[in-house]
């Protein structure tokens, strides 16, 4: 890169079902409360880049009545549509071309507003998907999920495991959706069925809220605070449409993890990353994510969750904080991950903190099956 | 290269549809504030600490202050038109509204010309959008004076503030 | 260390009511590959993608993600930018920083509208949308009808364009015979661009005077059609950019600065700040953060030609001023004199601009477009006479508080 570009501040909601709050004033909160964190008033900000779409609030031009409570007022301004990591790699890349210094990231959605399942709906083929009718992201996570276990001989234990481990990390974190500390597997396996093999436990919950982000470049950064968390590589990657892909695999990811790798320097991803965070909105993605972002052998996904590997206290813990499993608010889940890979190295994350984090991945997907992903590594002083 | 497509000169066409119904806003608790005013005939708007703007109706948010107008100020119910656009005669059939005729349920009377304005209320830093009732359009003005009529008997409702009218 | 990028290939569609001979994957296919052919680029070199419509008009959410496989999208980075009227402004913003940030070499953006996807007119869904949650809000207290009916009346014909234009013909003196005058001049500039819709040769200043008049002062003449097209531009770092093409258009400067929302009405149903819509602070600090980037001090001299976001009319002249090219309120005395035609000493919207051709998320990206074509000297028909160096395209939007102005070159900026 030609620019080093730290996070230097960041907030997020308490993700819950159904916030009672406005979005206008769950926005508002966090965006003050990242600027806050990273000790800069609104004055000091040169760019703010949203994420959001119009068919999840239900509004068109969905950022338009939210540029005040995102603090843009007389600011350089725009919105990425879909995942908070999207409008990250936007903000970004300002701050790399040298344009502007420091800038607000911001993602949210209230999945009480209308089932994101339904709007995923409305992102099919209008021409012959949408007509016939029987898909949305669920039905076609289960159909990517039966092809990834017959091939590979996942059980449904298997994803059991990652949904208790998934959620019983949430339990520590304040800000998450699911609070269950005492899940087991029975619970997970005995939870409704809705697309088989897919259950309320092995996929993600309708969340409601909000992530923001405060991005700076270096000499801003080293003003701002004494621990930058530098952004060392990223990559983002679209997999062709549904029909027209492999959806056993997620190349698109792969993709993404290789051009940011290269740049960030990672060679053995396993022993170079000290912690992850992905958005999982299935229990079976993970597995699939752990072998695209290769930590893993093909095939092999199911060995780390087994051996414990990528428990907390295990050699490389994959989503401390609980992941998408543990709250997912659609647009800010990704973000989420940034912020929540951002504490680790930072040693913010308290009762989930990863001990000696030097360097961690952050991912953010968005579409069915994971179409779109975006990777990003980030590292301390140190790294 | 270059797209070419010439088997037939239009695509079929298919049917899609999109709910807008189903969503579930959430709305603030600001008119119910303002609605409780307009029973007791008073215009209440937010004010800034920060800016000592006063907005009306009230808002939540000072974009410039970035902070909550947590502030309350009742202003006159007298202000000046800051703006307006006259509406040609509309008669049945010219204008729907979420599929109704306002001429033909009686909302509007036949040939009625529509003035809306925007007011600045004595003691207010915005425009209030409404209407201008019992003017002549070719009166109307900017700087005209104008004053707000009230329902008869006010139920707490926004239908409570009817329009304005000249002094 | 700064990177320059430039544009080195336009495409757009032929614009209509209705183009019923493609489907929407189609038609964004048909803009995106004009401008790889018209930039001698191959799908293979493109690097990453920049997209972008009003998806509550197509009825598509994330259209993208089932059109991307039709632009070549599959297997790179495609980010999705929305923003209202200025999609497109912010979609050709959003070209610039790829190359310009070093994470990307070779970049397409492409942003489209099909209003006539939609069954009701104007994309009455869509755009009412907007404040849906608002109406229902204030439906919940008993909203006045009539104020309604009168808010609907008044949003059928321009929105909160009828009240800018008040303002500004209060403050500058113009009437609606200026108005007239911009909308023929419209509609004759677009006859000379093949891919524009409402094309009018010879329309003269009373034809337009004939046409009903709608809501003061806005006669039908005045108002912008909706259109079905797209338009994508090319964008390459310098190397590459200067073995491409013989006169690439160099981004030299850009700004997208939000102002307050200043349309009747904020979130929840609040009042708004904004006392004079046609003031427009955020446009007037985009231009000036541009022009600083460009290297630009006085804009009237040193900036040669402008495609304006003018939707109504007025908005030429409103915007025209906002961007520092004529004094306050003496932009309808230029337009008086001809200094805004096509041969003029300041061309105004050569290429008819949104009032002859309005497929929203692409209407602010065609004024960048056609900048570029401009000073590539590729507009043919509506080519100004006199030599393009420096071009401002403009963009408009949200509700009234969006504004995206960029500077184009013949030469890099920084």
């Amino acid at each position: 890169m030609i620019r080093r570009v730290a996070i230097v501040g960041y907030a997020q909601s308490h993700h819950q079902h159904n916030m009672q709050k406005t979005r206008e004033d769950m926005v508002f909160e966090v965006c003050k409360e990242a600027l806050h964190h990273a000790g800069i008033l609104r004055e000091d900000l040169d760019t703010v880049i949203t994420a959001s779409t119009d068919f999840l609030d239900g509004r068109t031009i969905s950022s338009v009545f939210l540029s005040m409570a995102v603090g843009a007022f007389l600011k350089d301004e725009s919105k990425v549509e879909e995942d908070g990591t999207f409008a990250l790699y936007y903000a970004l890349m300002r701050i790399l071309a040298g344009t502007h210094d420091v800038a607000l990231v911001e993602a949210h959605t209230q999945g009480s507003t209308l089932n994101p399942h339904q709007v995923s709906f409305y992102t099919l083929d209008p021409l012959f998907d949408r007509q016939v009718g029987v898909l949305n992201d669920v039905a076609a996570a289960g159909l990517q999920a039966r092809m990834y276990m017959n091939r590979h001989s996942v059980s449904e234990e298997h994803l059991a495991k990652v949904a208790v481990k998934n959620i019983a990390n949430a339990a520590e974190n304040p800000c998450a959706h699911r609070q269950m500390p005492d899940v087991s597997l029975e619970d997970v396996m005995s939870s409704k069925l809705y697309y088989d093999p897919i259950r309320e436990l092995t996929m993600s919950p309708i969340s409601d809220g909000a992530c923001a982000l405060i991005l700076a470049s270096e000499e801003k950064a080293r003003e701002i605070t004494d621990k930058p968390v530098w952004i060392e590589g990223v990559g983002s990657c679209q997999d062709p449409y549904l029909r027209d892909r492999n959806i056993q695999n997620l190349d698109s990811l792969k993709s993404a993890a290789n051009t940011a790798y290269k740049m960030a320097g990672v060679k053995e991803p396993l022993s170079d990353l000290d912690v992850a965070e992905v958005s999982e909105k299935f229990a079976h993605e993970e597995l699939m994510i752990y072998e695209a972002l290769g930590l893993c052998q093909e095939g092999q996904g199911k060995n780390l969750v087994e051996s414990g590997t990528t428990r907390r206290n295990g050699e490389m813990p994959v989503n401390p904080s609980g992941g998408a499993l543990g709250a997912d608010p659609v647009c800010a889940t990704g973000l989420i991950r940034v912020i929540e890979a951002a504490k680790q190295v930072r040693g913010e994350a308290g009762a989930y903190q990863v001990p000696n984090v030097r360097r961690a991945l952050a991912h953010g997907q968005f579409g069915i099956c994971a179409q779109k992903n975006t990777v990003y590594i980030l590292g301390g002083n140190g790294s | 290269m270059g797209f070419i497509k010439d088997e037939r000169p239009q695509t079929i066409c298919v049917e899609g549809t999109w709910s807008l119904s189903s969503y579930h806003y959430k709305g603030s608790k600001l008119l119910e504030q303002y609605v409780k005013g307009l029973k007791q005939k008073k215009l209440i708007g937010s004010f800034c600490p920060g800016c000592a703007k006063v907005i009306l109706p009230p808002r939540n948010l000072c974009g410039r202050c970035h902070r909550i107008m947590d502030g309350r100020k009742t202003v006159s119910d007298r202000g000046t038109i800051t703006c307006y656009t006259v509406s040609p005669a509309i008669t049945k059939g010219k204008l729907k509204v979420l599929g109704m005729d306002p001429v033909e349920t009686g909302l509007i009377k036949d040939g009625e010309i529509l003035i809306p304005v925007f007011v600045r209320f004595d003691g207010s830093d915005s425009n209030t959008d409404t209407i201008l009732l019992n003017a002549e359009p070719k009166a109307v003005h900017i700087g005209m004076r104008v004053k707000v009529i009230w329902a008869k008997e006010p139920q707490g409702a926004l239908s409570d503030f009817e329009g304005v009218e000249p002094i | 260390m700064k990177r320059n990028a430039a544009i080195i290939g336009c495409g757009q569609t032929k614009h209509s009511s209705k183009r019923r001979d493609v489907n929407v994957a189609e038609m964004v296919s048909e803009a995106v590959y004009n401008a790889l052919e018209d930039a001698q680029v191959s799908m293979r070199e493109v690097d990453a993608f920049i997209v972008g419509n009003m998806p509550g008009f197509g009825g598509i959410a994330q259209p993208e993600q089932w059109l991307g496989d039709w632009i070549g999208a599959a297997g790179k980075p495609v980010i999705r930018i929305a923003t209202g009227g200025t999609t497109g402004g912010s979609v050709g913003q959003g070209a610039y920083y790829p190359v310009a940030s070093g994470l990307h070499d070779v970049v397409v953006a492409v942003a489209w509208e099909k209003h006539s996807d939609s069954k009701e007119a104007g994309a009455t869904s869509g755009l009412l949308h907007v404040g849906l949650g608002n109406l229902f809000h204030a439906a919940s207290y008993g909203l006045n009808l009539k104020n309604l009916m009168a808010m609907s009346m008044v949003g059928a014909a321009a929105g909160v364009a009828v009240y800018q234009a008040v303002f500004y013909m209060h403050r500058s003196g113009c009437t609606i015979e200026h108005f007239d005058m911009v909308a023929a001049k419209a509609r004759r500039n677009a006859a000379r661009n093949k891919y524009a819709h409402l094309q009018w040769p010879g329309c003269t200043p009373e034809d337009i005077a004939e046409t009903e008049l709608l809501a003061y002062p806005f006669r039908y003449g005045h108002i912008c059609p909706a259109s079905d097209g797209a338009s994508a531009i090319v964008v390459a770092e310098e190397n590459l950019a200067r073995k491409k093409a013989r006169r690439p258009a160099w981004y030299k400067g850009l700004a997208s600065y939000s102002d307050e929302e200043n349309q009747l009405q904020s979130e929840n149903f609040g009042g708004v700040g904004v006392l004079d819509p046609s003031e427009q602070r955020g446009c007037w600090v985009s231009a000036m953060k541009a022009y600083a980037m460009a290297g630009i001090k006085d804009p009237q001299k040193e900036i040669d030609m402008a495609e304006l976001y003018q939707p109504f009319p007025s908005q030429e002249l409103i915007f025209a001023e906002r961007l520092g090219l004529f004094d306050e309120g003496t932009a309808w005395m230029a337009l008086e004199k001809g200094e805004t035609d096509i041969n003029g000493r300041m061309p105004l919207d050569p290429s008819g601009g949104v009032n002859a051709t309005n497929a929203i998320g692409s209407s602010a990206m065609q004024r960048i477009l056609e900048c570029a074509l401009q000073i590539m000297g590729k507009a043919e028909e509506h080519q100004v006479p006199k030599k393009v160096s420096n071009a401002v395209a403009h963009g408009w939007g949200g509700v009234t508080n969006y504004s995206t102005v960029t500077v184009l070159g013949d030469s890099p900026g920084r």
